[in-house]
């Protein structure tokens, strides 16, 4: 008997680790995403963001602010998030100056769920390759590291 | 009055000799039925008076439209370097830059198109519902804020519809041309075929064949000549094996112009090639991929946008 409840809890321990995948952010090329009519126009988006593996998708939240280097001054910039036609994905608004160095942070919230990134921007748009993701919020640091990237360290 | 038998008497006559001659009855019963009838309106004047009026309100009315009327439409042009010969172009105008200049098109009022050196470019229209250019020759930098399909350029090779975006397009002399778009989406379209280049992309032009396969600036330098030959240069098996094999993940943009632009017998390939690069998004039915179902290849093309 005491073998199988201990097959039984496995198997649902297997069970909810296959169906509950953790809920993420995804990020793409603005073009992914479709605007209303008279929202902010494409060409101002600088990226596509959507939440993943939520339960409560209309109500998923997800906030984002663009932190830099500008001039050896370190800057931070809110950016608007603008929601696209499909629930549970935004046009990240460009809202950040061209000179510097720039990474945005976003952090996703699905319930009690917390999910974020930290995407680094090059002259021609976001890095993919060199973008961190996290299954919670990001750290400081770890928004940091991320900028380093880009300045080579130098601020 | 002279009876018409009688001869009318010669000379003057003195007073009191005139003849006396009784008038005849038809007289009497004219002048009678002529104080019975019902006197005529006055409809002559009246209608006249109510013409002058009218016609004083149009030709008012005429002359101020006239004076006061818009002019054609016009957008203005100015300098950014060299010598300045044009302020404004209307519809039909042509604006040509020397090896030294280059212009502002400020269009209307959704944008501005910066033209580079030896560029001739043609002013089309520009209505509420269409702004159009013809860019015969040279390069162009446009940045439009506007709904879709507000803004053209037709080249000798495809006319680039603006989605919302930035583009840079050049065409040669020969007509070839080359579109990057830096910002948003640009739908290509010539007869009947269509390139859809969002931001990070380009596009071949050429006449004849129109637009080519899309592909990212940072594709594999195989890749993009591939694509050339396969587009233009009637590459077959031999282009299609290297793009289907340099492809990655992001250049299924390429493939998934590639997959309406093979023999049936190819597009087995393209489909296995993609889904081995991004796994078939759920709502995409293989078969239907296959046999280039609309909403099935737009369904997948807007999952696959969230890997570009």
């Amino acid at each position: 008997m005491e073998m199988v409840k201990i097959t039984l809890f496995a198997l649902a321990l297997v069970a909810s680790s296959a169906w509950g995948k953790d809920f993420s952010l995804t990020i793409g090329n603005p073009v992914a995403v479709a605007l209303a009519d008279g929202v902010v126009k494409k060409k101002d988006a600088g990226m596509a963001v959507r939440v993943e593996n939520c339960a409560d998708v209309a109500n998923a939240h997800v906030t984002a602010t663009a932190e830099g280097i500008v001039n050896g001054a370190r800057r931070s910039v809110p950016v608007r998030l603008v929601p696209a036609t499909t629930p549970g994905a935004f046009a990240v608004s460009h809202d950040w100056p061209l000179e510097g160095a720039w990474v945005v942070h976003l952090t996703g919230h699905c319930g009690a769920s917390t999910a974020s990134a930290v995407v680094p921007f090059g002259p021609v748009g976001f890095l993919r390759e060199s973008s961190k993701f996290f299954p919670r919020a990001a750290t400081a640091a770890e928004v940091e590291a991320v900028l380093k990237t880009l300045t080579g360290g130098a601020q | 009055m002279k009876m018409p038998d009688e001869k009318p008497p010669l000379g003057p006559f003195e007073p009191g000799q005139l003849p006396l001659v009784k008038a005849p009855d038809a007289i009497w019963r004219s002048i009678e039925a002529a104080l019975d009838a019902k006197p005529e309106p006055r409809r002559t004047s009246l209608f006249a008076a109510w013409q002058w009026a009218a016609a004083s309100v149009l030709v008012i009315g005429a002359v101020s439209w006239y004076a006061t009327r818009p002019a054609a439409p016009a957008w203005q042009v100015s300098r950014l370097e060299g010598s300045a010969a044009v302020d404004k172009i209307k519809v039909g105008d042509w604006l040509q830059t020397d090896g030294n200049s280059r212009a502002r098109i400020t269009v209307g009022d959704i944008g501005v198109v910066d033209v580079e050196p030896n560029t001739r470019i043609r002013l089309v229209a520009a209505s509420r519902t269409e702004h159009r250019l013809t860019l015969a020759r040279g390069e162009i930098s446009a940045t439009v804020s506007a709904p879709p399909r507000l803004f053209l350029v037709d080249t000798p090779a495809s006319t680039a519809v603006d989605l919302g975006c930035a583009y840079k397009i050049k065409t040669d002399e020969s007509g070839d041309g080359i579109l990057r778009v830096t910002s948003g989406w640009v739908s290509l379209e010539w007869k009947g075929r269509e390139s859809l280049v969002p931001a990070g992309a380009n596009c071949r032009t050429r006449p004849g064949t129109g637009p080519g396969t899309p592909y990212f600036d940072d594709a594999p330098e195989a890749l993009q000549q591939a694509l050339a030959a396969f587009d233009f240069g009637k590459g077959g098996e031999e282009s299609l094996g290297t793009v289907l094999s340099q492809a990655r993940v992001r250049d299924t943009l390429s493939l998934w112009h590639v997959l309406s632009r093979v023999e049936p017998r190819d597009r087995v390939r393209v489909v296995d090639r993609m889904v081995e690069l991004v796994p078939l998004p759920a709502g995409v039915a293989r078969e239907k991929a296959l046999q280039l179902d609309p909403a099935t290849l737009k369904s997948w093309r807007e999952e696959l946008a969230w890997k570009w």
